[in-house]
């Protein structure tokens, strides 16, 4: 077990009486693929950013390897641990597809795009001349790069077509089961949840397998 | 990638955003440098009313300094005395009630008034000054055993029924003689070797019947005793009758007596008042020489005026009107408006990289790095925009002091046409007219203007990331979607 949250409450500060999660608990196991579905609204993407680290919750814990995150330090643990994948690519627009390879973590840039099967001719060009593939594609390259032992994606395949979808389902499948990662996919996607190992709901802020 | 890399790569690939900045900075620096070059401008006026005679230079107290050290002598003693009633370093401060009203008096001391004998003595000692004059102020005094001329019909109410006195150094170089206005009738001038000497009006020597090798005794205006004897050495003969000092026949022109330089205060047991001081270049072809030299001395320029032949004088900006003030204000207003314009700059910035923040923290970087990164951005372009102030500084500050001159001199104008016809009751400033204003943008200043505007760029930078940081990452990147 790698990563694992016990007894998570979450509820949002300005509607402390509206309670998203109600003590939830879940473990996840390394080279495992796991989909978290649920109705919009449900608190898929609370529970990924509490997975995260990108928020606390208002009581219970996330454990990393069987230590709290937060006393490993959150800035530390998403640097290190996991990873993240969004939605809207979320790459600086500023920088080449490598370069935000390269901001990821140390592992060596050229060999992660190749990878993620992006052109070469497409590594040194700005990051918004590619297509909305191959933009996830440089995203996923970049959550490789660090080494994480962890890479959550939220809706990774919202804003793609269905024959692109397919490919990044792919690329994922193959980071949980070639590289030994834990990925944790939250999504609306059938086709996507139909691929991952497990699959766990998030319905009345209660998380069913 | 480390944060100098983005910061570079986020300067030079976003360069709309840097532009702005670079703007921005460039306009403050500019700003900053012109107020400060304005408020140290050497500000050349020419006085139509004082210029020195021939090839000599005329040394006189820069009446604003005068003005601007009384002030801040009645400050200190408002400080000083719980009642305000005091002296300090030579002015004394009184409340007086007159017509059951209250006033306050101001009086100084000869020695706050007087030009230091010590300044005079360094600029004499300047190479290419042949020789100089002092000339004290025209001092009211008691004639004890001759009689004064007077005017019957004048009101002589508020008038010290005296005569006035005037010492010199060496007579030849007072400026009623240099003007050629007095002119020896009998016997001699005084000298810099004589003491105890006077020359006296023909009018005042026909009416007590005096004649060279004769005695006056005088006394102070204050007291009877002692009364101080001067041999009469000669006797002068005027073209047209001097100039009163003030109204009352003790310094009507017949009533003047030149006498040596030491002798009036010797009368009126005080110490000496030396009104003006004069320097005799010793060769006119080295005029303009000598004059620099003279600027050189190492006095305190700040407390006089430098009148040459053409009655040019340099003053510093401290000393015409109130540009110190002004300039001082200007840079208040620029490092308020500075501040309000980078704090704006940066929010914009911050807004526009909401997407990049919230990315960056969710690989995990510090927000204190990315803040540092934003700082880093922001001195590597504020470092092209000091540059670049740099180098059109010289151009701007000059227009910008020559403006504010300009302006100054305009409101003088302006001051003087609406008191034109009032009676004068204290000091009149002279009619000065700026020819040139000169500036110098010195390394000092480029010191404290790159100081003021990293401490700018800093503050106004972290004051708009707080608008984001106090947000957690999640909020942020919810902010991004």
């Amino acid at each position: 077990m790698i990563l694992e949250a016990k007894n998570v409450l979450y509820s949002y500060k300005s509607k402390r009486d509206k309670i998203v999660l109600k003590n939830v608990s879940a473990t996840f196991e390394e080279a495992t693929f796991y989909a978290i579905v649920g109705s919009s609204g449900s608190g898929k993407t609370t529970f990924l950013s509490l997975l995260a680290g990108l928020d606390h919750p208002v009581s219970g814990t996330i454990l990393y390897g069987g230590e709290d995150i937060r006393k490993k330090g959150l800035n530390d643990y998403r640097r290190h641990h996991v990873s993240l994948v969004f939605q809207n690519y979320n790459l600086i627009d500023y920088l080449t597809a490598e370069e935000n390879v390269k901001l990821g973590g140390r592992r060596d840039a050229e060999e992660l795009l190749r990878e993620v099967s992006i052109p070469r001719e497409d590594w040194k060009r700005n990051v918004l001349q590619l297509s909305g593939g191959q933009q996830q594609r440089v995203a996923i390259a970049r959550a490789l790069a660090s080494e994480a032992r962890v890479l959550l994606a939220d809706e990774p395949t919202g804003n793609l077509d269905e024959d692109t979808a397919g490919e990044i389902i792919e690329l994922l499948k193959k980071t949980a089961h070639e590289m030994g990662k834990c990925v944790i996919v939250a999504t609306h996607s059938k086709q996507l949840a139909e691929e991952a190992d497990v699959v766990l709901e998030i319905s009345q802020g209660k998380l069913f397998r | 990638m480390n944060l100098f890399g983005r910061a570079i790569r986020s300067c030079f690939r976003k360069p709309v955003k840097s532009l702005l900045l670079l703007l921005a900075v460039c306009m403050i620096s500019l700003l900053f440098l012109s107020g400060m070059a304005s408020r140290s401008a050497n500000i050349a006026v020419k006085d139509s009313t004082r210029q020195a005679i021939g090839a000599g230079f005329l040394l006189e107290y820069n009446p604003a300094n005068r003005s601007q050290r009384v002030d801040e002598a009645c400050q200190k003693i408002s400080e000083l005395y719980p009642d305000g009633q005091g002296s300090y370093d030579g002015v004394h401060l009184e409340k007086m009630t007159v017509m059951g009203s209250e006033s306050w008096m101001v009086t100084t001391d000869n020695s706050f008034e007087s030009l230091k004998s010590d300044d005079i003595e360094k600029i004499a000692a300047v190479e290419g000054i042949a020789d100089y004059n002092i000339t004290t102020v025209p001092t009211a005094v008691k004639q004890a055993n001759f009689q004064r001329i007077e005017d019957a019909d004048a009101d002589q109410t508020n008038d010290f029924q005296g005569v006035a006195l005037i010492g010199n150094r060496d007579m030849s170089m007072d400026a009623n003689v240099l003007s050629g206005n007095v002119a020896i009738l009998e016997g001699r001038m005084t000298t810099k070797d004589d003491t105890n000497v006077c020359v006296i009006s023909e009018e005042l020597a026909e009416k007590n019947q005096l004649k060279v090798g004769g005695y006056l005794q005088f006394h102070s205006v204050k007291a009877e005793e002692p009364v101080q004897e001067a041999a009469i050495v000669g006797i002068y003969q005027v073209k047209e009758r001097m100039e009163p000092y003030m109204s009352g026949d003790t310094y009507r022109s017949e009533n003047v007596i030149f006498t040596d330089l030491h002798f009036p205060e010797k009368v009126e047991q005080d110490d000496p008042l030396y009104e003006k001081a004069y320097f005799k270049a010793a060769n006119v072809d080295d005029y303009d020489a000598v004059k620099e030299a003279i600027k050189k001395t190492d006095i305190h320029w700040q407390w006089y005026d430098l009148i040459d032949n053409n009655g040019n004088l340099d003053t510093m900006a401290s000393n015409f009107n109130d540009l110190e003030k002004i300039s001082n204000t200007l840079l208040l207003a620029v490092a308020g408006a500075g501040f309000i314009i980078l704090f704006l700059i940066f929010v914009f910035w911050i807004k526009n990289r909401t997407n990049e923040i919230g990315i960056l923290l969710s690989i995990g970087i510090a927000k204190g790095k990315i803040l540092l990164q934003i700082l880093t951005e922001a001195v590597l372009i504020g470092v092209l925009a000091l540059a670049l102030s740099f180098l059109i500084a010289p151009a701007v500050s000059g227009a910008a002091a020559d403006y504010l001159a300009g302006q100054q001199a305009e409101q003088a104008e302006l001051q003087d046409d609406m008191d034109a016809g009032k009676a004068a009751t204290d000091y009149q400033a002279p009619e000065l007219t700026v020819t040139d204003v000169k500036t110098e943008i010195t390394s000092y200043m480029l010191l404290v203007d790159s100081l003021s505007l990293g401490v700018l760029i800093v503050l106004s930078a972290c004051a708009a990331s707080v608008l984001i940081f106090r947000k957690n990452p999640k909020d942020i990147l919810s902010e991004m979607s």
